[in-house]
């Protein structure tokens, strides 16, 4: 019976091989041929020249890109805690027995996510605008006026402040993907528990962290990725600056690659990109793995 | 049977609208969106879907033209040459409503069709961005239509590839040359004084101050201080109201360069220094002079007479500050000038006709020129080399530089927009015009002296590295002789 309506298997492979030429026509082939430009100083005219691995080795030297990579980093270690840590927090608060209406945080807490990031990157620069922000409006008001500061031109500040609408737009993200995970875990297990007099801290810990690890898992991951290449929220309200304080790599990628016009040498950072965001994805994925090895369950 | 007849099309379908979302999307604005969103994901990737679109779309619009023109005119040109001569550009129909320079390239195009029945011009209108791109791509193939515009950035490097015909002199034998305005023709020579471009278009300021002429009378000055000292002693009185003597924003990091430095460092070094940065002839970025200028730039920023957040507001936002009144001066270019009248026109009608144009006032211990302004042509008409093979082909192309870039062009521009070109006219009627357009139009074309746009120059790797130091240099963060440096490294590296 099923055999009579089951495709053929040229049928099958057919339709499989859309999705796959398109993935590799749009990851592979320009992943490959960053690799071959990487190798040419070529400034975008219709002259290349070969140069071997010189741009790899000026990457290695430059300044600019390991300072963007730190702010990569930065990004990752604050969106961890901020985006994954608070949503997690947030998602035992809303799957209490004493919360009401939880469907309205739901959705409510969702909202952001569903945001252009351009949109995003200009309602916090309205917040921290200098003459008609909401920032430094709350600090005249309240008393503070020798607090008032431009904030996006602060560079020690900069990336803490760019990382804030970062943080905020994506908890309800998190929050969605942990919901469904704690939702498919037996609810006896957390009855039995409580009965047994553990408390909600020690439930977090000790039953929902465990049984939740590889969905965890995977928003650390998706987190990790998303600040590697992050671009959007801080060019809408920074472009890197001021100077270069809050430059993330896919931007002096794309700096060196269109603003420069050094499409070799630009190739050769998005070949940097995704090495070291392997590294650092890979790097976490066995941290976690590690830090979950004696919660029991596998 | 059927079934499967149907799902092997649906299949052809979508594999072909797949592939036709890569390619050949440079001819419609509307795709543009999506060709940018690829650009950033995938830097290499982007020449490829340019090429695809290489020759596909040659605007029908140009042959109904040829035919409406032979049935109407035959008194014909005096021209030889009979055939087709194909021209790219950006001066699209839509861009031309309101742009002076795109409507009058337009009109110049069609006269000169009208009076040369025998000539199809063919042409392929792009948006700019598309332009650059596609022009780009032609000349790294080749491929560059007989007559385009050529931006002067290019001019060094197509010429040395053979790609853009000698111009020197077409330009010394046109008919118009005494009245050529010769600095345009700077961005489109080679080290060697060859020139490459006729300048078209119209040209724009970068660097003007506006002004509330109100506001500085009730501070007790008549018009905008010729000293900067002075402008020190207003910013006193004006802080005291708690206003912004001057608005300048510098978010996006070029317009400290564009709209700022390129006139103070001319106020410092002269014209002939940044000359010899263009032919590489031993200037350097770390010379005292220019080192000079980048220091008064940072005293002027850190001593209180521009707003506080210019690097975290754009030029756009900064205008706004002088339009609601926060700020009695503004430094921008010609674009928003543009916008503060229209929005002045329409809001605040006393206030618009209080607007006044002044250049940047000048400084103790510069030595090059003042009264100045950095004012240009971005682009030339240039032509193929190939094109020379037909004599005839090359005079009639010749003479359609000519119209585009003559006397009928500035003319058109001068009585329609209040706007100038490559060649200058006598008694322009601007009578039409208010007082405000008028001055402006005194104050861009007549009654200045000009200089050069930095990054109309050189190479945009430079720029940009310059441009950020720039940003961290205005804040206090990064000493002057850093950034003259680090610029100076870009320079050897990339020009």
């Amino acid at each position: 019976m099923l055999r009579s309506i089951k495709p053929k298997g040229r049928v099958i492979a057919l339709f499989l091989c859309i999705p796959v030429v398109w993935y590799v026509f749009s990851v592979f082939v320009p992943l490959i041929t960053a690799l071959f430009y990487s190798l040419f100083e070529w400034k975008g005219g219709p002259n290349k020249t070969f140069i071997g691995l010189e741009n790899y080795i000026s990457l290695i030297k430059d300044g600019t890109f390991w300072e963007a990579f730190s702010h990569n980093i930065y990004l990752v270690l604050v969106c961890i805690v901020g985006q994954v840590g608070i949503a997690f927090v947030f998602v035992l608060i809303v799957n209490s027995r004493l919360t009401k209406l939880k469907g309205i945080h739901r959705t409510f807490g969702f909202f952001p996510s569903t945001i252009s990031a351009v949109c995003i990157g200009f309602i916090w620069m309205m917040i921290y605008d200098y003459k008609r922000g909401i920032l430094n409006w709350i600090l005249e008001v309240t008393g503070h006026a020798d607090k008032v500061k431009v904030w996006l031109n602060e560079p020690s500040m900069v990336m803490a402040l760019v990382a804030i609408p970062l943080v905020w737009q994506f908890i309800g993200y998190y929050m969605v993907i942990l919901l469904s995970a704690i939702a498919s875990v037996d609810t006896e297990i957390f009855e039995v528990a409580e009965l047994d007099g553990a408390n909600a801290f020690q439930r977090a810990i000790y039953i929902v962290l465990p049984l939740i690890k590889n969905t965890l898992l995977v928003c650390i991951t998706l987190c990790v990725a998303g600040n590697m290449k992050a671009f959007d929220h801080i060019y809408t309200m920074t472009e890197g600056g001021p100077g270069t304080s809050s430059m993330v790599m896919a931007m002096y990628g794309y700096k060196v690659s269109f603003a420069q016009m050094n499409m070799g040498y630009g190739s050769a950072i998005s070949v940097g990109i995704f090495i070291v965001s392997l590294i650092v994805i890979g790097g976490s994925q066995k941290l976690v793995n590690w830090l979950m090895r004696d919660k029991g369950v596998e | 049977m059927k079934k499967k007849f149907i799902s092997a099309l649906l299949c052809a379908a979508m594999t072909a609208s797949m592939f036709a979302g890569c390619g050949g999307s440079d001819d419609k604005a509307a795709d543009a969106p999506a060709a940018d969103g690829a650009k950033e994901e995938e830097p290499a990737k982007e020449e490829e879907p340019a090429a695809d679109a290489e020759s596909s779309e040659t605007e029908t619009e140009a042959a109904a033209d040829a035919d409406a023109a032979s049935d109407s005119a035959s008194e014909g040109g005096s021209l030889a040459y009979s055939g087709e001569i194909s021209i790219m550009h950006y001066s699209t129909s839509e861009e031309s409503e309101g742009n002076g320079g795109s409507d009058g390239f337009r009109t110049m195009l069609k006269e000169w069709q009208d009076a040369n029945p025998n000539i199809t011009l063919a042409e392929n209108v792009l948006a700019n961005d598309e332009y650059k791109t596609q022009i780009a791509t032609l000349a790294a193939a080749g491929d560059l239509p007989d007559v385009f515009l050529l931006q002067g950035m290019n001019t060094k490097a197509w010429a040395e590839q053979g790609l853009v015909m000698d111009l020197t002199d077409v330009v010394n034998n046109s008919p118009y040359a005494a009245d050529y305005k010769q600095d345009y023709f700077t961005p489109f020579k080679d080290g060697d004084g060859k020139i490459y471009g006729l300048p078209v278009l119209t040209g724009g300021t970068c660097t003007v101050v506006i002004y509330d002429k109100q506001m500085w009378k009730d501070a007790g000055y008549d018009t905008f201080p010729t000293s900067w000292d002075d402008v020190l002693a207003a910013k006193e009185k004006f802080a005291a109201d708690g206003i912004d003597t001057i608005a300048f924003g510098n978010s996006g990091k070029w317009q400290a360069n564009s709209c700022f430095m390129s006139t103070i460092g001319d106020m410092f070094t002269g014209k002939d220094w940044f000359q010899s940065i263009i032919d590489k002839g031993g200037a350097k970025f770390t010379d005292q002079e220019f080192v000079d200028a980048l220091k008064f730039s940072q005293e002027a920023f850190s001593s209180g007479v521009f707003n506080e957040d210019f690097n975290a507001i754009s030029n756009e936002d900064a205008r706004e500050y002088y339009i609601s009144g926060d700020a009695a001066a503004f430094i921008g270019g010609n674009w928003d000038v543009s916008y503060v009248m229209a929005t002045l026109k329409e809001a605040d009608e006393e206030k618009y006709n209080n607007i006044g144009f002044a250049t940047f006032p000048s400084i103790e211990g510069a030595k090059g020129d003042t009264n100045v302004q950095n004012i240009g042509l971005g682009y030339g008409m240039a032509i193929n080399s190939k094109v020379a093979e037909d004599p005839d082909k090359l005079e009639a192309a010749i003479d359609l530089i000519y119209k585009l870039t003559g006397p009928d062009f500035a003319n058109y521009v001068a009585t329609n927009y209040a706007l100038g070109g490559l060649t200058t006219v006598d008694d322009v009627d601007l009578s039409g015009f208010d007082q405000v357009t008028q001055d402006f139009y005194n104050w861009s074309y007549v009654d200045t002296n000009t200089c050069e746009i930095y990054d109309s120059y050189v190479s945009s790797a430079v720029w940009d590295v310059f441009n950020t130091g720039l940003q961290d240099m205005l804040n206090g963060d990064k000493d002057p002789e850093t950034v003259a440096s680090e610029t100076q490294e870009a320079y050897e590296k990339n020009y």
